[in-house]
């Protein structure tokens, strides 16, 4: 695999990082919703539904009952913390394709964990299953990580290999030396501790207390990179290592660093979806979680508010999408259509919006000759 | 005499900037004329206005008697007989003198490149011109000097009727600018050219050019007869005001010595030896000039003494400290300031803000963070405030991206930046290249303030009145050696370009060429 294919898929993904989500970036976002719910109404005309009464039955899928709302907000916080995950080694100059495997690796630990310790209470259990979480999918976002950092192996393809690496062995795992000896369950570990699982907190939904972990883990992602010397330390590494390691920045230690939590993350998010979901450890833990929240992240500029904010939005239309393909009967393709319009329009916004700028600069040069002219 | 360029109410406007406003000019044809100002004074914009790479907003440009159109790019350019050489050479170094000239427009006997006839070209060519270059030599071999006559050759070759020489001797030692210089006047008194420079060297200006036409903020000041102008009056248009370039050395007393290179060792990227067995020493309150032709070893010697490259063989040592094998962050605790060269790739962060590089390095301090991590946001706002306005840093504001802002002002950033750290030793590498007079003059100043202030300044700079203005002591480098030292009063200009070229050496036996 040559480094030419690696730098193609960064110049797939990469979507102008590192620059600031100012109020120009965000009204090119908004027209770029705005537009892509145009091209999904046309689609819906065209199909011979009535496009209103489709992101009615969207939103009141998503948002209209408790359990509804619920669910959403669980969606949101796996996309979230991809996303956080993501923005972290990239602010700092790392692109972690990985964290698909990482949340596979950190999701099996944490039940193996939790079905080993039984003798334990369940909040030392719940600790240790973290623990073992973070640090599976710490470790294994180290390999790439290390590899780029002291031997310049470029992290794109590590990173995409290593997915494989971890979802073969999890699988070959759940199917093999930890399948559970329960009946009825196809690819999975045996169920941790009862007690120790998450409760709900909406009944019938997705959501459950896993969310507490899930807002500390933001709150204290957002604060490092916006508002503390190591995020400061990280953007410049990011934007220009030389420059962090002329200045005294460690920017080898920081990248690794960065790369090791942004794999403890998504060792976190693969926890969460065992203790609150599956109970369990299954084959199909994820689906492709983390490709969706790289996507939010690259749109939102590796912005952790920003990502917050698209990860909701999101989760409304994979949501909504799937109730509004039961009232409304459309196909929720749709949704996914609308998703890569508004990914399509702002990979095109840099390019679209110098153009306008420089057009309307010469507008104003011109006028303002004239207006010489005329005083003169 | 007959017009050859005329630009009538050129304007070029940028996102934000107007680089060029309302400028009307005509340049003669047979005349060297050049272009001065000061930096982002749109000298180069248009140019490159004349020459098609970017399209101007407003007015006529003529070459000749024909207008050029909006479509006007470098090809069109050329075929109406306007070449440029740029600052950076685009040449391909494995290839040959013949193969680079004429690239693009090879001349082929069926499929196959015709290396004889090419060769033939060249040499006709190169005969023409009175350039002389052996069509044969592999361009990365040669020196600079004769790199860029390989350039101009190439800018010849359609025939052109008007050359641009962008800032042309800014690599080059004394004796290839006078080398440079004798083609110059050959092409236009023989072949009636059009030379235009662009350049920020007044002395050369006056040597050179016929007429000198000086920019500041867009507009073009005057235009004047070299021989009836002189060096300061020209300076002073260029900046508004007077300069004067007085002698800022003051005869102080040496005080110990804090920088010791001893045998130092390094190779470069392409992994060849780049210092070999060089030993200086710096004390307090004395600057130290390193002098030399671009490439040989002055920035290794620099990212060495910072820790920024790792050395093959022998130590720095500061205060008697080895620091050899340190990281830049180690060697900076322990009291050393480094300006970088290369202002773009190491000395900033283009996309951050002002404010942001200002910062690098201070951001754990405790009054610019509470312990060390939660960063107080206004304080370095404040902070950054000062700063700009103690160094004259021209922004619009201190959260815009660094890349907004000119050369000049840039350096300025870095050297606000380096300077704050208030080290004992500081290692500054080209600190006015690129930058305009007004600028140099005040990074000249503060550079001699912290030599009175009792800082151990190593200085590099290809830059050779800038070194013998505010050296102390200085060494020449030729290929990774040392080889000379002298008191600056002790040796001319001159004589000290023999030492840069490896004429000549005090080096015991190479005594060569």
């Amino acid at each position: 695999m040559s480094n030419s294919f690696a730098q193609s898929i960064r110049a797939l993904f990469r979507l102008k990082p590192a620059q600031k989500l100012n109020r120009e970036y965000r009204i090119s976002l908004l027209t770029a919703v705005l537009l892509a719910f145009l091209v999904g109404a046309m689609i819906m005309l065209i199909c011979g539904f009535d496009p209103l009464k489709c992101y009615g039955a969207l939103f009141e899928g998503a948002l209209g009952k408790p359990r509804a709302l619920g669910n959403t907000l669980a969606k949101t916080i796996t996309l979230c913390l991809c996303g956080l995950a993501m923005s972290v080694a990239s602010k700092a100059g790392v692109f972690n394709v990985g964290g698909e495997g990482q949340l596979y690796v950190g999701a099996l630990a944490a039940a193996v964990v939790g079905a080993q310790c039984k003798g334990l209470s369940p909040w030392m259990v719940v600790v240790l299953a973290l623990l073992a979480a973070l640090v599976a999918g710490g470790a294994f976002a180290l390999i790439p990580g290390a590899m780029k950092v002291y031997w310049k192996v470029d992290e794109v393809i590590t990173t995409i290999m290593l997915n494989s690496v971890a979802i073969s062995f999890c699988s070959y795992m759940a199917n093999g030396p930890l399948k559970t000896a329960e009946k009825g369950i196809a690819s999975g570990t045996d169920s941790i501790m009862k007690e120790a699982g998450f409760t709900k907190l909406i009944p019938l939904s997705n959501l459950t207390t896993g969310l507490f972990f899930a807002a500390a883990v933001a709150l204290l992602v957002w604060y490092l990179m916006t508002r503390s010397s190591i995020g400061f330390e990280m953007r410049l590494t990011g934007d220009n290592d030389r420059f962090a390691k002329y200045g005294g920045i460690s920017a080898q230690k920081l990248m690794l660093w960065s790369m090791i939590l942004s794999g403890a993350i998504c060792g976190l998010v693969g926890m969460l979806e065992v203790f609150g979901l599956h109970k369990r450890f299954l084959t199909t833990v994820s689906n492709e979680f983390y490709f969706d929240g790289m996507l939010v992240a690259m749109i939102m500029r590796y912005n952790p508010f920003g990502v917050i904010v698209m990860s909701f939005f999101f989760a409304i239309l994979n949501i909504g999408g799937r109730s509004m393909e039961l009232s409304a009967g459309i196909s929720s393709e749709v949704i996914l259509i609308i998703q890569s319009v508004i990914i399509f329009f702002m990979a095109a916004e840099g390019g679209i919006r110098a153009t306008l700028q420089s057009r309307a600069a010469v507008r104003k040069a011109r006028r303002e000759a004239a207006e010489r002219g005329n005083a003169a | 005499m007959e017009e050859m360029i005329r630009f009538s109410h050129v304007s070029k406007q940028y996102p934000g900037v107007l680089a060029n406003d309302d400028v009307t000019l005509s340049i003669n044809r047979g005349e060297v004329f050049s272009l001065v100002g000061e930096n982002g004074a749109g000298k180069s914009t248009l140019m490159n206005l004349l020459y098609g790479m970017q399209p101007l907003t407003l007015g006529e440009i003529t070459i000749g008697d024909q207008k050029i159109d909006a479509q006007h790019n470098p090809e069109k350019a050329m075929e109406m007989g306007v070449s440029m050489v740029h600052q950076h050479f685009k040449l391909v170094p494995s290839f040959t003198v013949a193969q680079n000239i004429l690239l693009g427009h090879e001349p082929k006997k069926g499929l196959r490149y015709d290396f004889a006839a090419a060769e033939r070209m060249v040499t006709e060519l190169s005969e023409t011109y009175g350039l002389h270059v052996n069509p044969k030599d592999v361009v990365g071999e040669l020196s600079v000097g004769l790199q860029q006559r390989v350039e101009i050759l190439k800018a010849l070759r359609t025939g052109a009727k008007v050359l641009i020489l962008d800032e042309p001797t800014a690599v080059l030692t004394p004796q290839e600018t006078e080398e440079l210089f004798t083609v110059i006047r050959g092409i236009v008194r023989e072949k009636n050219m059009t030379v235009i420079l662009i350049t920020h060297r007044l002395p050369e200006v006056m040597r050179i050019s016929d007429r000198v036409g000086v920019m500041k903020r867009g507009r073009l000041v005057k235009v004047l007869n070299a021989a009836e102008a002189s060096e300061k009056e020209i300076a002073s248009l260029m900046v508004g005001r007077d300069v004067i370039f007085d002698e800022l050395r003051t005869k102080q007393p040496l005080g110990p010595e804090v920088l010791q290179i001893e045998n130092l060792r390094a190779i470069n990227d392409r992994m060849l030896p780049a210092l070999q067995d060089v030993s200086l020493k710096v004390h307090a309150g004395e600057i130290v000039g390193v002098c030399g032709v671009e490439g040989n070893g002055q920035t290794e010697l620099a990212e060495c003494v910072m820790g920024m490259r790792p050395q093959t063989g022998g130590t720095v040592r500061l205060n008697g400290k080895d620091v050899s094998r340190m990281s830049p962050g180690e060697i900076r605790a322990r009291g050393v300031s480094f300006i970088p060269e290369d202002r773009m790739r190491t000395g900033v962060d283009g996309k951050a803000s002002v404010s942001d590089n200002l910062l690098l390095g201070k951001q754990r301090e405790p009054r610019f963070s509470r312990f060390g991590i939660h960063m107080r946001q206004k304080r370095v706002k404040e902070y950054a405030k000062q700063q700009v306005e103690k160094y004259d840093i021209r922004t619009s504001g201190v959260d815009e991206p660094v890349s907004s802002l000119s050369g000049g002002n840039i350096q300025k950033v870095v050297i606000a930046r380096e300077f704050d750290f208030g080290t004992p030793v500081l290692v500054i590498s080209q600190p006015t290249r690129g930058v305009d007079i007004g600028a140099i003059e005040f990074i000249h100043e503060r550079i001699m303030e912290k030599r009175n202030e009792g800082c151990a300044i190593l200085l590099i700079s290809a830059d050779l009145d800038e070194l013998f203005r505010l050296s102390d002591r200085l060494v020449t480098l030729y290929e990774g050696k040392i080889t000379g030292e002298f008191e600056t009063e002790t040796i001319t200009m001159e004589e000290i370009g023999f030492y840069m070229t490896g004429a000549k050496s005090q080096r015991e036996g190479e005594e060569t060429l």
